[in-house]
């Protein structure tokens, strides 16, 4: 279904390309978090730590991590709420340190409530600790000669007098930056991403398009490829904004783009089809080698727009936002250089 | 105000209730019936968030007078559910995932619901149109385009609803798409926000904050509006018992202001009362005196000599400097073949999540202060808050309460101090609820940046040198300025192996709106220009910007900016496989005109809003299903 061909189609399309680095939880200090597990009732788990979802899926995550842990399902996951009288420190919900931090805690403190479980099981069934496995809800030795399931093993263990509980501390070693050169090691996981833009240009109106976004990030490891995918195109859309239209104006101090009537978002019209692709290069300094995707996948995206633009029409917008007026500027400034290199030839 | 009687049917219940007639729909719905799924994101019919049905149409409930209602059949989000279990369109949003922080659903489903019922057989680009009037700042839209349509073969029965079950019943579970285990509370509209939350005996409260940009104040005076009935507290610093101020990296704001303000929207004073209007009311009876000052809304007059002082502890009105040197970079500039200059703007951007910021606090039984809000990092503003109230730090307690969306924008502490003061004063649950107007001014912005960027090259495309100089602005307070700064200076060269650099990121205060903590933190704008320079760069080596990175890329072993030894470095495979995925046509930028291969495929989207449209929309008519 494609438009008729113009002879001079005054839409031109092109592409771009850019690629970004990031650093992982917080930069340049050391980075913490702590996280509190207990294997409970039924054959559940109570997983408390500093954490609230922000929307980007964390509560799930943190799930799926509990579950493959413990060997049980992600929904028989409670997760306590954050909250600074009842819950340890897991600090700010930000810096892309959520998976990476919160998620190497809590699998630190689901292997301490586990081994407590362990411990009492191997001795009833004379096996040694490692010679049990925990998977879909049943405990057994490797062997399959004993079983039970979760449920049973969390009851047998506290009519024995053990309650499994865990806690897990996990740190990310940072340095500080030297203060004259800047010398220091900011972080201990760093990723890596590269995006494609496709753009069509308008030339009478300089409206720019963004058709099609084919973006690739490391991530270290993938818990949840579903919720990474919905970070990139996320943060794709939001540097979609920032590149043609978002603007938080002020006069001499004063706002004047207040309200979501002045101050435009990308609406469902607005967006390209993102196209992801995810690389799995595991952090090898932590326990579950995952590292992080929120900030970073909106990195190379303005610039792989500004990119397409320039391979489309042949401009270069400078600032940002590329805005309809700023294009037509732009390309009027390219056909009067032009006219008067002809004129002078 | 008279009242008057109101009947509809809400949900499939009759509802028969004596009203004020300045209640919009949004707000009967939402403050006399507590059916809180529909949300207020902008209050001017900008969002969708408080999307509803009258009678069947999809309406804007906020901006719908309540007595334009009487008699109407409304249904909301909370009415979507068929017999106590998720319907087939709220099972598709959650097997796409099409939810993350929640707070625009109750309206995308309504519209998404709308979209259904309008055309059962709506093809992507109508369902895009139907729900065009509805902003999300998460999702990007793409798997609520997903859920739409699955949610649409589901019921035409073309797919059969065991696609709506979760992919795995057992683990491992890393690795696989689990349910999000939140979806279930947004599609529903059960979820609380700060804003949805209620107490008994829980006041309102409302802030006073600055028309100017840069004001000393001579006179506040209070006692008019404290005199008022149903006022129950109005606070000012002068309510601070500890040691004011609090900020991410440093303590430069006070919680509200102390004899001088530094940009429009900087809280002054606040006033708990029994309702919003009261409240509101007793604003206007704050006195305030104000000696105007001149503003510096300019980051290069900032940094001018004899410029006027923002902070008084600051003269030279410096945030923070960080500085990179590694190498000889004018020596490096000496030696390249090509040395390529540009200056590159970034503009503020609001995060504008959809969730304005909100608050609940009050006292424990004990006595401890508890503050429930959408609050990114509440360690912090515990420890920050103990030490401004002067109370112990287990006496304070925060709750993060689930967050609308965020982006860096909820990590400053910017009203939960001023919530405090009015629970302390009152002894009554205070409850703040900014409208989209107060969350633009008063929250920070991303930084702008101004970089002026130098990059020497040998004719192969090495880079020799990188001299890279950053000015941002800060606004009115640090806010997170010192950390953005320092994460825009590490990132900014980009991941290249570079001998000889310099690079300066500066931050400097202003009366402008500040500018704090937003995704990407900085290096959004330095690699920004980075990425547009080597395309530049590429331009006037006459090369494929795709060989000149390549030719740059850091690799396993190599030493960063900050001279880090790097491990194992993803940044080619990573690269090659955007560009695979792609099918990119190599060669130089803007000169392969038309017979570039690799444009118009499958992976875009039509453009469908460039002028005149140029697609019809693809729709089966009503009746044909396929």
């Amino acid at each position: 279904m494609n438009a008729p061909l113009r002879i001079f189609p005054k839409q031109k399309r092109g592409r771009g390309v850019a690629a970004g680095w990031y650093g992982i939880a917080r930069t340049a200090t050391i980075d913490r978090a702590g996280a509190w597990a207990e294997l409970d009732d039924g054959g559940t788990a109570k997983i408390i730590t500093g954490v609230t979802e922000i929307g980007e899926g964390i509560l799930t995550v943190l799930a799926q991590i509990v579950a493959d842990e413990l060997g049980i399902r992600p929904k028989d996951v409670t997760i306590g709420d954050n909250d600074t009288a009842r819950s340890p420190e897991a600090a700010h919900a930000g810096a892309t340190r959520q998976t990476y931090m919160i998620g190497n805690a809590v699998a630190l403190a689901c292997r301490e409530a586990r081994q407590r479980l362990v411990k009492e099981l191997a001795q009833k069934w004379q096996v040694s600790e490692d010679d049990i496995i925990c998977s879909n809800g049943i405990i057994r030795t490797l062997d399959h000669s004993q079983s039970m399931t979760m449920s049973e093993a969390v009851q047998y263990c506290k009519n024995r007098g053990v309650v499994p509980v865990g806690s897990g501390s996990f740190t990310a070693n940072h340095t500080g930056l030297d203060p004259e050169n800047g010398s220091g090691n900011p972080w201990q996981a760093y990723v890596y991403g590269a995006q494609v833009a496709e753009v069509e240009v308008d030339t009478e109106t300089g409206e720019v398009q963004v058709l099609g976004v084919w973006a690739s990030h490391d991530v270290g490891r993938a818990v949840n490829p579903q919720g990474v995918e919905g970070q990139i195109e996320g943060g794709v859309v939001m540097a979609v904004g920032q590149t043609l239209m978002e603007d938080y104006k002020q006069e001499e101090g004063y706002p004047t783009s207040m309200n979501l009537a002045k101050y435009i978002l990308p609406t469902s019209l607005d967006v390209p089809q993102v196209n992801s692709v995810i690389i799995e290069d595991p952090d090898p300094l932590s326990p579950l080698g995952v590292k992080g995707i929120g900030e970073p996948s909106m990195i190379p995206t303005a610039p792989a727009i500004i990119n397409a633009i320039y391979d489309a029409v042949g401009v270069r917008i400078h600032s940002l936002p590329a805005t309809p007026e700023k294009v037509l500027a732009a390309l009027r400034e390219k056909r009067e250089r032009a006219d008067t290199h002809e004129m002078l030839a | 105000m008279a009242s008057f009687d109101i009947q509809m049917t809400v949900n499939g219940r009759p509802v028969k209730q004596s009203v004020s007639p300045h209640l919009r729909l949004l707000d009967f719905l939402r403050e006399e019936l507590h059916w809180t799924g529909s949300k207020e994101g902008c209050g001017a019919g900008e969002c969708g968030s408080c999307s509803v049905f009258v009678d069947g149409v999809l309406m804007k409930s906020c901006l719908m007078p309540v007595a334009k209602a009487q008699h109407s059949e409304i249904e909301t989000i909370e009415g979507l559910e068929e017999q106590g279990k998720l319907n087939v369109l709220q099972q598709a949003f959650q097997k796409t995932g099409a939810s993350q922080c929640g707070y625009c659903i109750p309206g995308m489903m309504m519209a998404a619901t709308a979209a259904l019922r309008a055309n059962p057989y709506a093809g992507r680009e109508e369902i895009k149109e139907r729900l065009g009037g509805n902003i999300c700042r998460c999702t990007g839209y793409q798997k609520m385009f997903e859920a739409t349509e699955l949610a649409r073969d589901v019921m035409n029965g073309k797919l059969t609803i065991e696609l709506l079950k979760e992919e795995k019943e057992e683990g491992p579970f890393i690795g696989s798409n689990s349910f999000r285990i939140d979806t279930s509370s947004k599609v529903t509209g059960a979820l609380k926000y700060a804003g949805d939350m209620v107490m008994p005996q829980m006041l309102h409260m409302q802030v006073l904050r600055s028309p100017y940009p840069h004001a000393e104040i001579l006179e506040l005076d209070t006692s008019e509006a404290e005199a008022m009935a149903g006022v129950e507290a109005v606070v000012t610093h002068r309510d601070v018992q500890g040691i004011d101020g609090f900020g991410v990296f440093t303590d430069d704001q006070p919680v509200l202001a102390r004899g001088k303000v530094r940009y429009v929207g900087d809280a002054i004073a606040a006033v708990a009362a029994e309702d919003v209007l009261t409240a509101k009311e007793a604003l206007k009876k704050i006195k305030v005196r104000y000696r105007e000052l001149v503003a510096i809304t300019k980051t290069e007059d900032a940094i001018k000599t004899g410029a006027v002082i923002i902070h008084d502890d600051v003269p030279d009105n410096i945030v923070m400097h960080i500085p990179i040197r590694k190498g000889n970079v004018d020596k490096g500039m000496a030696e390249a073949d090509f040395v390529i200059e540009e200056t590159y703007y970034t503009q503020p951007v609001e995060h504008a999540y959809l969730e304005p910021e909100a608050g609940l606090a009050y006292l424990d039984a004990d006595g401890t202060l508890v503050i429930q809000s959408p609050s990114q990092n509440i360690t912090h503003h515990r420890q920050k808050l103990a030490k401004i109230l002067d109370m112990p730090v287990n006496r304070v307690r925060m709750i993060m309460s689930p967050v609308g969306g965020g982006f860096g924008g909820k990590e400053d502490m910017h009203y939960q101090g001023i919530l405090a003061l009015a629970v302390l004063k009152s002894r009554r649950p205070v409850r703040y609820v900014f409208t989209r107007e107060e969350s633009i001014i008063a929250s920070a912005k991303r930084h702008p940046f101004s970089i002026k960027y130098q990059l020497g090259l040998n004719r192969e495309g090495l880079i020799q040198a990188s001299k890279i100089h950053m000015l941002a602005d800060a606004g009115a307070y640090n806010c997170s300025t010192e950390g953005v700064m320092r994460k825009a200076a590490i990132l900014a060269a980009g991941p290249y192996a570079i001998e000889n650099l310099m690079v300066d990121a500066i931050g400097v205060y202003t009366n402008n709106t500040p500018s704090g903590a937003m995704r990407s933190f900085g290096a959004m704008q330095s690699q920004f220009a980075t990425e547009c320079h080597l395309d530049l760069c590429a331009e006037k080596l006459e090369m494929d910007p795709v060989e000149l990175r390549r030719k740059n890329f850091f690799k396993e072993g190599d030493e960063t900016h900050t001279r880090q030894e790097l491990g194992s470095v993803s940044m080619l495979e990573v690269f090659n496989s955007a560009l695979d995925l792609a099918d990119w046509e190599t060669g130089i930028s803007n000169s392969r005109g038309a017979t570039r291969s690799d444009l118009a495929q499958s992976g875009n989207r039509p453009p469908c809003t460039l002028g005149a449209r140029q697609f019809p929309l693809e729709t089966i008519p009503t009746g044909q299903a396929a």
